[in-house]
């Protein structure tokens, strides 16, 4: 009785609220009253995100109340006339992502202390459903985007076509290392040790002024020196070839490329305007810049015919890691090219497999867990993945669940062919008991949430990061929708994952800087990386958050944790060191999960690394605290 | 009801009798008390808020109260509550607890909302609240010192918000701006570290101890 009539009070105050404002002013009274029954009204403080694409498929359908809220672009890819565009009360937002459940393509920012309207994403669309109005609303804003994109499609080949022109990067850019060189009076023997020390191709001979007067390369040495029986302890400047090609920092890769193939040498040597020397250019440098590119391995995996071209492009994805590496970029970005490139590689994979098995009718999606699913793959990791799928109304369960994993055995067998190797633990496709059905893989985890024993806490701590690679994203999202309404309740549940996490404590000693094992090293992975993953689990799970990267967690739970931007940006940073140094001494190792795989002696690193590591490990101290007086263990 | 009829008629009035209002008040009395450090996206606000005669605790009396939930930081217009005292006071009040639950109580100027409240439950219903709530009387200026550098009135707050309501010095109008104001609130106390309804009784405190020695 008395709730009723506070209801109709409050709903009648935002249906006048609505009433001053387009569509909803020409909208069906039924219509108009559903909406403002169902409007929840939040606050979103000045300079906080309420939408950005990392959110995922956008949940709510948001209506300005008071304040203003900025759309802004992000990412490369510009969909809209506008980078950024201030919207105030009874505008609302996002229209084209909510239709077609998907993640918006802009951020939407409060530049303002801003009040929103909210309804969840089932009564936006029950709303387009009952009102015609509101239905050709939306309709007309999702046409007038599509228009714009098509214009921006243009744009974006434009921009393409200026990317491949690589070959214009001017050789100061390319060079690698500082250069080497040694006095023509140098005793050849001398120089010699030192190029295989360094393990260089070619060795420089420069005068006082650092100015080039010759070059030794590995090809001149059988001709010149062995087969010639050239006398070691002469000096080089006899066996040299004197006036080496050479090149200003300011020319192109391309006039290199030119020099090289006309004067059929394979280094070049790079001068600054006075004429000292500043690298050496190989060919080598020129042909992994040219073959090796981004945007060349994509096309390379999306055109393969089948599982040797894909062999090909697993190897160029780990030599670009590798050459990013060596270019020092950092760990936030390579880990989304590694990741990026692996998904199309393992998507090109299951299309294939695709085409030699019968799964017509079969809603399904391709799981990918752990660290694949957390988007945060190193160069050394196997395969963890599974299946979610939906049954087809009068077929047999088991039957379809047969052809699933037939299908998901080949998928793996060809993912070990490119370098991902078969998982030890059998947490793969193919084990039908990972190719479930959405109803079942709920049972699952439903089965480690209400009894958490040890066994079970493994499991959450693998399959509660998953991710759909390929297929049907909607049943990964109905999942982790079902999941987080699930664990946000379950107290005792997030507890002992809790208290799970903080088994590790980060490696940081009382006396000494760094705790170390046995053999001097500390393993990044079980004492770095995986604190901050467990405890950004934790977090997602409590706050609901349903991204699946431990980065984007903690950024997104932040404000319902009520931590400041600076401090996560402070935990996010120190995470991002701990892979870039697991990425570093990964790229030394040429076998996946060898012994050294993710360790590293503190003592080998420079002072620099080894007091931001400090730092880094502080971060996940904080974390952890957090944790604990959370859930107060 | 007159003083008399208090004294004499005390709780043994016909109406607390009634076993609809018993048993809604039995239900009440069973509820655990709320946990007070969970954090604000975990908790169920209530904001309560009175309407009465005038501003006199003595002479005037209460009208209807209104009450509306924030729950995980959102205000849903079908979680409110709101009802006059005319006819059935006892039923209007025990529902109002119902409403409430045990969960951590938000006003604007406790000293009276709850100086009308208190006496009437303890009259009619023979119970107490007996909760410390959260007073945005005094959380506002403690949290928001650049728009008031003192306690305000509610007309002054939502002015400075440009918050509007749809009927002022209305139980329920008055109460859904300040909803909205402890919205704001709870946004800037999260932003100070302080994350669960504890944390902000404590601030409100500490500000009350400092007006005192001020």
């Amino acid at each position: 009785m008395s709730t009723t009539a506070a209801q109709q009070l409050l709903v009648g105050a935002s249906t006048d609220f609505l009433r001053h404002f387009s569509p909803f002013d020409r909208m069906e009274p039924t219509a108009l009253g559903y909406l403002a029954q169902h409007a929840v009204l939040g606050f979103h403080p000045r300079g906080s995100e309420i939408l950005t694409p990392e959110m995922g498929p956008a949940r709510h359908f948001y209506i300005i109340q008071r304040g203003k809220v900025q759309a802004r672009q992000t990412g490369a890819a510009v969909v809209t006339e506008y980078a950024s565009l201030t919207m105030g009360p009874g505008e609302c937002f996002p229209i084209g992502a909510i239709s077609a459940q998907r993640p918006s393509t802009n951020a939407y920012v409060a530049v303002d202390d801003s009040f929103c309207f909210q309804i969840t994403a089932d009564e936006f669309l029950h709303l387009m459903q009952i009102s015609p109005v509101f239905h050709l609303f939306c309709t007309q804003y999702i046409a007038s985007l599509l228009n714009q994109s098509r214009q921006q499609m243009q744009t974006t080949f434009a921009q393409r076509a200026a990317e491949q022109q690589t070959m214009t990067t001017p050789l100061g850019q390319l060079l690698k290392r500082e250069p080497v060189s040694v006095s023509p009076d140098t005793r050849t023997r001398a120089a010699l040790e030192k190029m295989n020390e360094l393990h260089i191709g070619c060795m420089v001979v420069t005068d006082a002024e650092q100015r080039p007067l010759g070059i030794l390369t590995q090809s001149d040495l059988l001709p010149r020196v062995v087969l010639a029986g050239f006398d070691l302890e002469r000096p080089i400047g006899e066996v040299m070839t004197a006036n080496p090609h050479q090149l200003p920092v300011t020319a192109s890769a391309y006039d290199a490329a030119l020099e090289m193939a006309t004067h059929g040498v394979r280094h070049l040597l790079v001068v600054d305007s006075r004429s000292r020397l500043k690298g050496v250019i190989s060919e080598r440098d020129l042909f992994s810049l040219q073959r090796i590119s981004l945007r060349q391995i994509r096309a390379g995996i999306e055109n393969a015919t089948d599982v040797d071209a894909l062999q090909h492009a697993s190897r160029d994805i780990r030599q670009l890691a590798l050459n990013l590496i060596a270019q020092g970029i950092g760990a936030e970005q390579l880990t989304q090219f590694i990741s990026a490139l692996n998904d199309a590689l393992t998507r090109r994979i299951i299309e294939l497999a695709l085409d030699r098995h019968d799964l017509l009718g079969v809603d399904f999606g391709w799981f990918a867990f752990g660290s694949e699913g957390r988007h945060e793959q190193t160069l050394s990791t196997d395969q963890d993945n599974g299946i979610i799928w939906r049954c087809p109304e009068l077929q047999d369960v088991d039957a379809v669940r047969k052809r699933l994993v037939a299908f998901g055995r080949e998928v793996n067998q060809n993912l070990a062919a490119c370098g991902f190797p078969l998982c030890k633990g059998n947490i793969m496709a193919s084990n039908p008991d990972l190719c479930l059905t959405l109803d079942e893989w709920k049972e699952r985890f439903g089965d480690w949430i209400r009894e958490p024993d040890p066994q079970a806490l493994l499991n959450a701590s693998i399959f509660f990061d998953f991710r759909v690679l390929y297929g049907n994203e909607r049943l990964g999202d109905q999942l982790r929708a079902w999941l987080n309404k699930l664990s946000r309740t379950s107290t005792n549940f997030l507890r002992m994952m809790a208290a799970n996490a903080l088994q590790v404590p980060p490696p940081l000693g009382r006396i000494r800087d760094f705790v170390v094992e046995d053999d001097g090293t500390i393993d990044l992975k079980k004492c770095g990386a995986r604190l901050f993953v467990d405890a950004a689990r934790i977090i997602a799970l409590r706050t609901g958050v349903d991204s699946s990267s431990t980065v984007q967690r903690l950024r997104q739970a932040s404000g319902k944790m009520g931590v400041s931007a600076d401090e996560v940006s402070a935990i996010i940073d120190g995470f991002h060191f701990i892979q870039l140094l697991r990425l570093r001494s990964q790229h030394l190792e040429t076998e996946h999960d060898a012994a050294g795989d993710n360790r590293i002696d503190p003592d080998t690193l420079n002072e620099l690394d080894r007091r931001i590591l400090k730092e880094a490990f502080r971060q996940a101290r904080k974390l952890q605290l957090r944790l604990k007086l959370d859930y107060q263990l | 009801m007159n003083w008399i009829s208090r004294i004499i008629g005390g709780r043994g009035d016909s109406e607390a009798l009634d076993p609809g209002v018993a048993e809604i008040l039995a239900h009440w009395q069973s509820l655990p008390d709320a946990d007070l450090g969970r954090a604000h996206f975990e908790t169920r606000y209530v904001v309560l808020n009175t309407e009465a005669t005038g501003l006199d605790l003595d002479s005037d009396r209460l009208l209807a109260v209104g009450a509306l939930a924030i729950d995980a930081g959102l205000i849903s217009p079908g979680d409110s509550y709101y009802a006059t005292l005319e006819d059935a006071p006892s039923l209007a009040l025990s529902r109002l607890l119902a409403f409430a639950r045990k969960d951590p109580v938000v006003v604007f100027n406790s000293a009276f909302n709850l100086g009308m409240l208190e006496p009437v439950l303890d009259q009619r219903l023979g119970v107490s609240l007996d909760v410390q709530p959260i007073d945005l009387y005094f959380l506002l200026p403690a949290l928001f010192p650049e728009r008031r550098g003192s306690p305000a009135r509610l007309a002054d707050w939502m002015d400075s918000f440009a918050i509007e309501t749809f009927q002022r010095h209305h139980a329920l109008g008055d109460g859904w701006a300040i909803a909205q104001l402890f919205l704001a609130a709870q946004s800037r106390a999260l932003a100070q570290g302080a994350g669960s309804p504890r944390a902000l009784q404590e601030l409100e405190r500490a500000y009350r101890q400092y007006r005192r020695k001020a």
